[in-house]
């Protein structure tokens, strides 16, 4: 993709909803600071990304983890988000975990049933399995992109 | 029965707070344990954020996640924090300028200043 990463927004419809949660009742937000707001939370992830890259390379390591962001988080000064983050970590590897199972399952009685017509049916299934299938997608695109 | 029951309990189930679920749509998979919201921002969004930086080869499933996190946290942050110095000119919308003050006042936001334009 040759966007310029500032281009790169996170959906308006999202933000405006974290941000309308974070505020009282009855606060309302400028379409310009909406905006503002969302761009500063890419610049955000940006920065962070650096940072933690950062921390990465000092570990020798290609990959960036999920210590090197909480690190990363440390160095940029947003201590106060280490505490509820590590929480949302353990919840996140809590409910990959019971996803993992449930797909491994799947497969095994997909193999007791049929072989190729069951797998190409599961293909145009639902949503639910296409986002699991982009999980694992997206795994294998980063084993394949070596450099950027 | 059942019917008559819903009728008798009267108010229409109303929940507390800004929103709530009620209107929210749900993109995430039943196969989720309810009110699991973990992260709003799409995954995919942000990983592309991630690869735009040239020095970063890879990123694990679990960075990306908690860098999704990390910038609702800061979202929610900014915006609060935006939003004192709105009260302060007793207005009830959020302004540009408002955040352009919340950027200068606070030290965490110093990276800010300059890339918002």
């Amino acid at each position: 993709m040759a966007e310029r990463p500032e281009d790169l927004n996170l959906p308006n419809a999202v933000i405006t909803r974290i941000i309308k949660e974070a505020l009282p009742d009855g606060v309302n937000i400028s379409k310009e600071a909406r905006s503002a707001i969302s761009r500063a939370a890419s610049v955000f992830v940006l920065y962070a990304t650096s940072c933690a890259n950062n921390f990465a390379m000092k570990g020798k390591r290609k990959t960036l983890n999920a210590s090197d962001v909480l690190s990363a988080m440390e160095e940029m000064e947003f201590q106060r988000f280490v505490t509820p983050l590590k929480e949302a970590l353990e919840a996140y590897r809590r409910e990959q975990k019971g996803k993992k199972e449930a797909s491994e399952q799947k497969k095994k009685d997909k193999d007791k049933k049929t072989d190729s017509e069951e797998q190409d049916k599961s293909r145009d299934e639902d949503n639910d399995e296409d986002e699991e299938r982009l999980e694992e997608e997206e795994q294998n695109e980063e084993e394949e992109e070596v450099d950027n | 029965m059942a019917a008559v029951a819903a009728a008798g309990s009267g108010t229409p189930r109303e929940e507390e707070g800004p929103g709530g679920e009620a209107a929210a749509p749900q993109p995430q998979a039943p196969t989720n344990a309810p009110g699991a919201r973990l992260s709003r921002l799409p995954l995919a969004r942000v990983k592309a954020l991630v690869k735009a930086d040239p020095d970063v080869t890879l990123a694990g499933q679990e960075a990306i996640f908690i860098l999704a996190r990390a910038a609702e946290l800061f979202v929610e942050t900014i915006a609060k924090d935006a939003y004192c110095c709105a009260q302060q000119g007793k207005r009830k919308t959020l302004q540009r300028r408002d955040l352009d003050n919340a950027i200068e006042a606070v030290d965490e936001f110093a990276f800010l200043e300059g890339t918002l334009d």
